[in-house]
């Protein structure tokens, strides 16, 4: 028995049901409970002044990013148009194995070196903003190492 | 590694965008694999040998020592 195909949208549907405007909205409306929950929390433990500016400040930098992360959580991969079936058998994820196991080699070598370094010249930094740096490092060396590869094998 | 995806895709009418999607994958996976840039997977290389009822030896060829 055949089963009738779901609909594909450019931003699918919940795996819970319901149409795109549903998922979107639910992706905003909880990534906004979370943003606004870390940002007056943020606030509250450092920013004694200015409080409202820095929880606004920080809401709004997290409002995309945890709105993309419960879209991501919350949507059938199935109804995104364009999405293929089975990525895990596509090249691009042969290219993103590749690209990923070099960045794991280069943050060995980044880490390394900067804690045999930072052995000898004590330096005072932000943990926060030293892991930020290094995430930021690992996303551009991904990016780059992906398109090389892609540009390579494509 | 050598295969003969290209030929057997042709003769039996498939574009690469058409057995991309019978198969699952994207349009590049079929380009890649035509051009012996990529290796696929054993699923894929199964996949592949089902869809044209052919052994996986008749798609690809192994390289030589």
């Amino acid at each position: 028995m055949k089963t009738k195909a779901s609909p594909k949208t450019r931003w699918g549907i919940s795996r819970f049901g319901g149409s795109s405007a549903t998922l979107i909205g639910a992706s905003l409306g909880i990534g906004l409970v979370f943003s606004v929950g870390a940002g007056l929390l943020f606030a509250r433990l450092n920013a004694s002044e200015q409080f409202t500016l820095v929880a606004v400040v920080m809401t709004a930098c997290l409002l995309p990013v945890l709105s993309a992360a419960c879209w991501a959580l919350l949507v059938d991969r199935d109804s995104v148009k364009g999405a293929t079936k089975n990525p895990e058998i596509s090249v691009e994820s042969q290219w993103y194995d590749k690209a990923a196991i070099g960045v794991f080699q280069d943050l060995l070598i980044i880490c390394g070196l900067g804690a045999a370094l930072f052995s000898f010249v004590q330096v005072s930094v932000s943990l926060g903003l030293t892991l930020a740096g290094i995430v930021l490092v690992a996303m551009v060396d991904f990016a780059l190492r992906y398109l090389i590869i892609k540009k390579a094998q494509g | 590694m050598e295969n003969n995806l290209s030929e057997y895709r042709k003769e039996r009418g498939y574009s690469q965008q058409a057995l991309a999607d019978e198969l699952g994958v994207s349009r590049q996976t079929i380009i890649s694999l035509e051009k012996g840039r990529y290796d696929p997977s054993l699923p894929l290389a199964f996949k592949l040998a089902a869809l044209f009822a052919c052994q996986i030896e008749d798609l690809f060829i192994p390289e030589q020592d």
